[in-house]
């Protein structure tokens, strides 16, 4: 009777520890990290956005495709033109529309500009970019 | 004594975020960058700081022109208010300036300016370039102060000269199709359009002139006050016209 009482009671202390790990993002992230280590689908994938102005290579260490036509990029992702670098560790790119987009914390720099943000959507090929949430700009004349 | 430290930490270290010759720009709901259009789009209690100037508002435009660096005009709206080193206030609902030839227009109910001595309100427009000292007011009862000069009307345009610090009307033309109205010190007028010149010490008064001093009420139809010495002459169209009311301040 002790042994299962002890039973489940372990059973649900581990239910709730579960539901309090997925309520925290943080600790969601590290979990996801740890589960796509051993499993991503392509290591050191390298994309290109190309528009008539611009050509936006876009690489990582991990990703792991989520659909045809999306892959969601993670580990020093790094979005590159000859005006620009975005830093970010988490990035959904789609390859059919061509854009990027991240809700995780980023950083763009371009000459004499910063820009850190809390994510940041690649729309136009490029032409658009918009960075969301609290967003500081710094620029340097 | 820790928390204390702690707080001059914090505090020197936002004091010192900002380097010499940056610009810093805050928001609470993201910027746009618009590559091809050359502009960013800044939303949701923007600040910006630069060694020149301060801004805050809800909703700014900044537009660049070689590269993302170079901003050159900023268009802001929703609860604007600017702030220049040289102590310029402006507030109103849209603020717009370039930052090269410190043109600033400020539209909307409310909109101000206040540089020095000068002070400028208006429910419509104001518009001034202050590497050349003009301005323009427009809207109905549309006011400019200083210390020595209350103007109402609906179109205020002129110049500013900066004597020793202090800003002083150089030129003003002033237009009220009901009645545009100047108060100095001792003389109060009423026209219907009114210029003055501190080159020449000289306010004319057009249409349906009025001057009041002290218990002395003039009408006519153009007037010519000398600010040097406070005297005035009225003309009428009609010579019959020109009325003179002397009011007793005994009785």
């Amino acid at each position: 009777m002790l042994i299962i009482l002890i039973v489940v009671f372990s059973f649900l202390i581990l239910i709730i520890l579960i539901f309090k790990i997925n309520e925290t993002p943080e600790v969601k992230k590290e979990i996801e990290g740890i589960l796509t280590d051993s499993s991503y689908d392509v290591s050191k994938p390298k994309f290109t956005i190309n528009s008539e102005e611009q050509k936006i290579s876009v690489s990582a260490n991990k990703g792991n495709f989520k659909n045809n036509d999306e892959i969601l990029l993670q580990n020093n992702v790094l979005l590159q033109s000859n005006k620009f670098k975005i830093y970010s560790d988490y990035v959904i790119f789609n390859k059919k529309n061509q854009t990027a987009n991240s809700q995780n914390e980023s950083v763009f720099i371009a000459k004499g500009t910063r820009i850190e943000s809390e994510g940041f959507n690649i729309i136009e090929k490029g032409n658009i970019i918009k960075f969301i949430g609290n967003t500081k700009l710094t620029i340097s004349e | 004594m820790k928390i204390i430290l702690i707080i001059i930490l914090i505090l020197s270290n936002k004091i010192i975020a900002k380097e010499v010759g940056q610009i810093e720009i805050t928001t609470e709901a993201g910027i746009e960058v618009f590559q091809n259009e050359k502009y960013y789009l800044l939303k949701e209690n923007v600040h910006i700081i630069s060694d020149n100037f301060e801004l805050s508002a809800n909703f700014v435009k900044a537009f660049f022109e070689n590269d993302l660096y170079d901003i050159v005009r900023i268009e802001s709206q929703d609860n604007v208010t600017l702030i220049s080193s040289q102590g310029m206030k402006a507030k109103g609902g849209e603020i717009n300036f370039s930052t090269k030839n410190e043109n600033i227009t400020i539209k909307g109910a409310e909109s101000s300016l206040i540089y020095g001595n000068i002070q400028m309100f208006s429910n419509e427009l104001i518009k001034v370039n202050n590497m050349t000292g003009e301005f323009n007011l427009k809207g109905e009862n549309s006011e400019l102060k200083t210390d020595s000069i209350y103007i109402l009307g609906k179109t205020i345009d002129g110049r500013y000269i900066n004597i020793e610090g202090i800003n002083e009307i150089d030129e003003l033309l002033v237009g009220d199709p009901n009645q545009s109205n100047i108060k100095t010190k001792n003389i109060n007028m009423f026209s219907k359009k009114a210029s003055y010149s501190k080159k020449e010490d000289l306010i004319e008064l057009f249409d349906n002139v009025k001057i009041i001093r002290d218990n002395e009420v003039i009408t006519g139809d153009y007037a010519k006050i000398d600010t040097l010495n406070q005297s005035y002459k009225v003309f009428s169209k009609n010579s019959k016209k020109v009325k003179i009311l002397i009011k007793n301040s005994d009785e």
